[in-house]
């Protein structure tokens, strides 16, 4: 359907890339660099640790976490590639509290919670932010990045897979847990914002395309359109 | 499988509507939270054609509203995304409707093809223009007449000629015999090429053509400065609001001048859905947009293709294939009586 009076006259911005060379364009890699290898780094750690807690599992566990691993040291080759030092330090502190929860959470055997920070909430988190960098990162990185979201999706899985069987005994832990970590999500998302925006992936498109796989995740393990939207609004509203 | 994508009309609304779907916490968020927001496959319906045939679909909201147009990235990731869930629903094939499919348009989102891990197929989906071509045509055809208007003298003026839709309606009028295209359109260059195209009709500036046409199709929105002078408009006069949104009819408000909603269907029987409520449909078990009923009789032939597609690809055949699936199919285009006010009008003194 065509308008006499377009509202879509003007043409779409283009998303030229960015200056690799630029020393902002260096400065703010070396934190979102950071975040991405410290991210691999504690999901290699926490899929290690949720096979403490699922003994039968621990074979696929140990499989996941290598491949954390290997993503981290592609990353780290992604650094190297641009003379950019990670800020691991930045990085650390970034992640603090959710390895916090995780951490807790593990001490008491709470595999759901465990399952929810990392299969689910950082994975969900990973992949979209990987997604939305792919079209605006060097050549080097884009090609690492493109292996790495294609192995991302079988992690997102894993733990979709094993809430899904679970579904009827996890519920009230699977709320309370993402009650108590999704609203982190939001707030990491806003420290790494003005990084993120200086390697052109706008900070709205990084949160829908989250909350896209997010979705998408929670309907696979069973839940409805309705519960989801009510859980999302933990990380939204206000 | 057939698959709508719809929009409300505005956040307002889209808010309310939440409320009543049982999404309480959306409605809460404000414009910042809905444009982050994922689509939403709201309900599932079998539909039923006097054939006997029974389809089955799902209607999905892209949780995009009009006060999101000017945020073109996010306008193009909402018709995107809300594509690739019906796509990951497995859907056959879907309409584009309201602004989706302008937005698709007018945004080029051919070339955007990858969203996410997900390859979008474009045979699944279609614009549904072809079918809104037929029935603007027909709402033409069927209510003229009932005014006293004799189309083989007519002037029919095409607000939007040289779009997709109005290109095709031009085509059609020009088979059926009127007495005269007037053509109407935003650029000079594509109505001058369908002028050539057609060998007939005279380009003319709006005002001139509504001073002039006893029929006026519009397949354009109005602007919402424009105003339309009704002293000069020839009496009686039949307009058939085609374009998106509806808005016509504050504007045309006069003796012996008769807004009918163009492209606007009514199904044999109740639907039993709630989502043309949503749409504000006077008949919401049973109206729809006809974009949408293209989907669904693409489905109960069986023909998953994206029959609309494109720029002024609407062929005469095709339009007479989907017409001749919509009477079967039990569909059949709103007309004056079907609406309140103008029934009114029609009724003699």
């Amino acid at each position: 359907m065509a308008t006499l009076a377009s509202p879509l006259a003007a043409s779409p911005e283009g998303s030229a890339l960015p200056n690799f060379e630029s020393e902002a364009y260096k400065d703010a890699y070396s934190r979102i660099n950071a975040i991405v290898i410290e991210g691999e780094q504690e999901a290699h750690d926490n899929y290690v640790a949720i096979g403490t807690l699922l003994p039968d599992q621990a074979e696929e566990l140990t499989r996941l976490a290598r491949m954390e691993l290997k993503h981290m040291k592609g990353f780290t080759a992604c650094a190297a590639n641009l003379g950019v030092t990670a800020d691991m330090p930045f990085a650390q502190d970034f992640f603090a509290p959710l390895r916090n929860n995780f951490q807790a959470a593990l001490a008491e055997g709470k595999v759901v919670t465990c399952l929810l920070i990392q299969a689910i909430l950082i994975e969900a988190f990973a992949i979209s932010a990987y997604h939305i960098y792919i079209p605006v990162a060097d050549p080097f990185a884009r090609k690492i990045t493109e292996g790495v979201v294609k192995d991302e999706y079988t992690h997102l899985n894993y733990g979709q897979e094993w809430l899904k069987a679970n579904l009827d005994s996890i519920r009230e832990e699977f709320e309370q847990a993402n009650r108590d970590n999704l609203p982190l999500v939001r707030t990491m998302l806003d420290q790494v914002a003005a990084d993120a925006a200086v390697l052109h992936m706008d900070k709205e498109d990084l949160m829908a395309d989250f909350l896209s796989s997010y979705q998408e995740a929670l309907l696979e393990i069973g839940f409805t359109g309705r519960e989801i939207a009510r859980f999302a609004a933990a990380a939204l509203v206000g | 499988m057939f698959g709508l994508i719809g929009h409300s009309t505005s956040f307002a609304e889209a808010r309310a509507n939440a409320r009543n779907l049982g999404y309480d916490d959306y409605a809460e968020g404000d414009l910042d939270m809905w444009c982050a927001a994922p689509p939403q496959l709201l309900e599932r319906v079998s539909v039923t054609s006097p054939t006997g045939t029974t389809i089955h679909g799902a209607y999905i909201d892209s949780v995009f509203v009009p006060e999101m147009l000017r945020r073109f990235k996010t306008a193009k990731r909402k018709v995107l995304k809300a594509m690739e869930l019906a796509q990951k629903s497995g859907i056959d094939i879907t309409a584009l409707g309201g602004f989706t499919s302008i937005i698709f348009e007018d945004m080029n989102l051919l070339k955007e093809e990858r969203v996410s891990a997900v390859q979008l197929d474009w045979q699944r989906f279609t614009t549904g223009n072809t079918h809104t071509a037929w029935v603007i045509c027909q709402q033409v055809v069927h209510n003229a007449p009932r005014l006293g208007i004799d189309l083989a003298s007519a002037k029919v003026a095409v607000v939007g000629a040289s779009g997709d839709i109005g290109s095709a309606v031009c085509r059609w009028l020009q088979r059926q015999g009127v007495g005269e295209l007037l053509l109407v359109a935003r650029r000079p260059q594509p109505l001058i090429d369908l002028q050539a195209s057609l060998g007939e009709g005279r380009i003319l500036a709006l005002d001139e053509a509504l001073a002039e046409a006893q029929v006026v199709v519009w397949v354009a929105s109005l602007p919402e400065s424009l105003q339309i002078d009704l002293a000069a408009l020839p009496r009686p006069c039949l307009m058939i609001d085609g374009g998106y949104p509806k808005n016509l009819n504050s504007k045309a408000e006069a003796t012996d001048v008769h807004v009918l909603k163009g492209g606007i269907v009514e199904f044999w029987q109740d639907i039993g859905w709630q989502m043309m409520e949503v749409a504000e449909m006077a008949k919401p078990q049973r109206q729809m947009f006809a974009c949408f009923a293209e989907a669904m009789l693409l489905d109960f032939e069986q023909r998953h293709t994206n029959f609309s597609w494109g720029r002024n690809n609407i062929s005469l055949e095709a339009m007479d294939w989907i017409g001749d699936a919509s009477r079967r199919h039990g569909f059949r285009a709103l007309a004056l009586e079907d609406q309140p006010a103008a029934a009114a009008a029609l009724a003699p003194a």
